[in-house]
């Protein structure tokens, strides 16, 4: 961790030619996005169905890990909240853009006249990321203000008041049901698009001033505050640009699945996206994609054990719950053994420019 | 008036529950800093030992509640020596994500190995009953939980102020490495610690499945969210704090399930939380936590 920073913090780039820095760390982003864009390429053009589905709720998760690696790496703060924010994306695109008609079958009475509303997708999104951003905002000024251990708490607790709050407004979330009814405007290339925005923008964020000014603190509060950074502030500006991302997966996900509901975004999601992260590193973006490629593929794998399976002519029996075991063993395993997850402390183009250079030597 | 008192005892009895689950966080958080999220499995492993006992046919509640506090506290020091002891000097994030892990693991073994389903255990039923004095009507699992963990607080105070292993955890919370110094094992007040934690947690889980009836995989977890909020509430760390902290929680939440109209009643727990959270922005602290500002010592 120290040497990444002292490399990042040693490039005089950062001050004397602040577009050489940019360049570097926008094509960083890029390169650390190409695994995305050839496994969503090659889905694209080969894969049946049933795989792209899979994969379209596989880049939602990428969407949601990498907002949570911009909080949580840099801040080096648990964050077990986050899919609040995603599912009050999801449920903001779901009440301004859905039909009038499946509106009177689904929310009649919504309040402030949403049961009459219907605007286009896209500023539908807009709004609800607006929205999403006004909750950050006034989440994270209580978070920024405590120290880490208090700040995971209450991240918790704005997830346990955002759940109980789309199960109980029925009249505007619909409860424990299904919303249904959500235009299907997204598919698999809009979802690549936007996973290789936010991948930059993560990317941006973490080499930005306010990025390593934000992960020294986090190395050393003490050392931080003496040279005047303002901990509490970097630390909201995380929060909302984590948020506003995962807002973002939450939209994706409303706008592809169609029906959305409050059970989607809980502790199933955290679990799984808390997971990815871990395994993956969450020290950088990379490692947020490689969490999630390996994960996801594992556990389809496990998934399909845990449905029942058929081998050599036995049949298994349904294994509810083996999914959550191998989740709580690989993070309890990397924690362990290699708290800094597969990919470490360095970025892959960063990797791949040491590989080269070495090589050339 | 009838209605008040029923009301605060309630409150009160609620407000001990969280704070005995409460003080088993503070008393391993104290010490090594390890913000145990698997707390709420101890109480699960406990819970469901009984069941497991109990479909094999054990009969007497007085050996259900015997064991339940052994498994509890057995529980627990099995989870440190397994999965806290690789991470035990590492940050308190990575304890964190562990403790968090090892939740997910259990509750999922749980679901494996017994059900998904909540199973019943009929065992401690005898526990609730309602107790008439005079023109009163109570529960006596309520009374019953308020001097319990009445006692166990005490018992608890005074192991912490008059024993030598008590007065090592007291001193460990302070400063580890002088107590290792005076040729004090760490391992042996870590397990210590945690053996009391598991116990209280075991008390909390007699209470819970006399009053459910039943067992779930997911138990523990929400009451042990609950006695995190009133650990931050109280001040992380912070043994009187958390027993503080659990009491208000108790009674926020009983004077919120007054105070609200019937169609609101859900919002019960999002309002807890808004309420807590709002404490905070005022302490961030916590109620009796003491402010540490960075670099100093403490005495």
């Amino acid at each position: 961790m120290s040497q990444a920073i002292e490399e990042t913090a040693s490039a005089p780039a950062a001050v004397a030619q602040p577009r050489a820095a940019l360049t570097r760390s926008l094509i960083g982003g890029l390169v650390t996005s190409l695994p995305v864009l050839v496994v969503g390429l090659l889905i694209l053009n080969f894969a049946p169905t049933y795989y792209t589905y899979l994969a379209l709720g596989a880049f939602v998760n990428l969407i949601v890990v990498v907002g949570l690696q911009v909080f949580m790496g840099n801040s080096n703060i648990a964050n077990l909240g986050h899919s609040a924010f995603v599912g009050l994306g999801a449920y903001g695109v779901a009440i301004l853009s859905t039909p009038l008609a499946m509106k009177k079958l689904s929310i009649p009475h919504a309040p402030f006249g949403f049961a009459t509303l219907q605007l286009d997708p896209v500023s539908s999104a807009l709004i609800a990321l607006i929205a999403v951003g006004i909750v950050a905002a006034v989440s994270g000024k209580v978070i920024s203000r405590l120290s880490g251990v208090a700040a995971t708490i209450v991240s918790l607790a704005l997830l346990i008041i955002v759940h109980s709050v789309f199960l109980n407004w029925t009249d505007l979330f619909k409860g424990n049901q299904a919303f249904f009814g959500i235009p299907k405007v997204v598919g698999l290339p809009w979802m690549m698009v936007f996973s290789v925005v936010v991948i930059v923008l993560a990317r941006l964020f973490k080499d930005s001033r306010w990025g390593l000014q934000l992960r020294a603190s986090a190395q050393s509060p003490q050392a931080s505050a003496a040279l005047g950074i303002d901990a509490k502030k970097l630390r909201l500006m995380s929060w909302v640009l984590s948020a506003l991302i995962c807002g973002l997966a939450g939209i994706l996900y409303a706008y592809f699945a169609g029906t959305i509901s409050p059970k989607l975004f809980y502790f199933q999601m955290i679990f799984n996206t808390l997971a990815m992260l871990i395994l993956g590193g969450m020290a950088t973006v990379t490692g947020a994609v490689t969490g999630v490629i390996v994960l996801s593929v594992g556990l389809e794998f496990i998934r399909s054990i845990e449905s029942g399976v058929t081998i050599a002519g036995i049949q298994l029996p349904q294994l509810l719950g083996l999914s959550g075991v191998a989740l709580g063993v690989v993070i309890v395993l990397c924690m362990a053994f290699r708290p800094s997850g597969i990919s470490g402390r360095y970025e892959l183009d960063e990797l791949l420019s040491r590989f080269f250079r070495r090589n050339a030597k | 008036m009838d209605y008040a008192l029923q009301q605060l005892l309630n409150a009160l009895a609620f407000g001990a529950e969280y704070s005995l689950v409460a003080l088993g966080l503070a008393v391993v958080f104290s010490i090594m800093g390890l913000v145990n999220f698997a707390h709420g499995e101890i109480i699960g492993v406990s819970a469901y030992s009984v069941f497991l006992a109990a479909a094999l046919g054990m009969t007497s509640p007085i050996v259900a509640v015997l064991l339940a506090v052994a498994a509890a506290a057995l529980a627990a020091i099995a989870f440190e020596r397994v999965a806290f002891r690789p991470v035990r000097y590492a940050p308190t994030t990575t304890g964190l994500l562990t403790a968090f892990g090892v939740s997910i693991v259990v509750q999922n073994l749980f679901m494996l190995l017994i059900s998904p389903k909540p199973q019943s255990v009929s065992i401690l039923n005898g526990l609730n009953q309602m107790w008439f004095f005079g023109p009163f009507a109570v529960s006596s699992l309520q009374v019953m939980e308020l001097i319990v963990s009445g006692l166990t607080i005490l018992a608890l105070v005074l192991f912490l102020n008059r024993s030598t292993l008590g007065l090592a955890i007291r001193a460990a919370s302070r400063d580890f490495a002088t107590v290792r110094l005076m040729g004090i094992k760490a391992n042996r007040v870590i397990a210590t610690a945690f053996a009391i934690s598991g116990a209280l947690a075991g008390i909390a889980a007699v209470f819970i499945i006399a009053r459910r009836g039943s067992v779930s995989p997911d138990l523990g977890f929400s009451l042990v969210l609950k006695a995190f909020v009133a650990c931050v509430i109280g001040g992380f760390g912070s043994l009187a704090g958390a027993a503080a902290g659990g009491m208000l929680l108790g009674f926020i939440e009983v004077g919120l399930l007054v105070a609200l109209p019937q169609e609101y009643g859900g919002f019960k727990d999002a309002l807890t939380y808004v309420i807590i959270v709002a404490l905070l922005v005022y302490r961030p602290e916590g109620l009796l936590g003491q402010r540490v500002e960075l670099g100093d010592k403490e005495i």
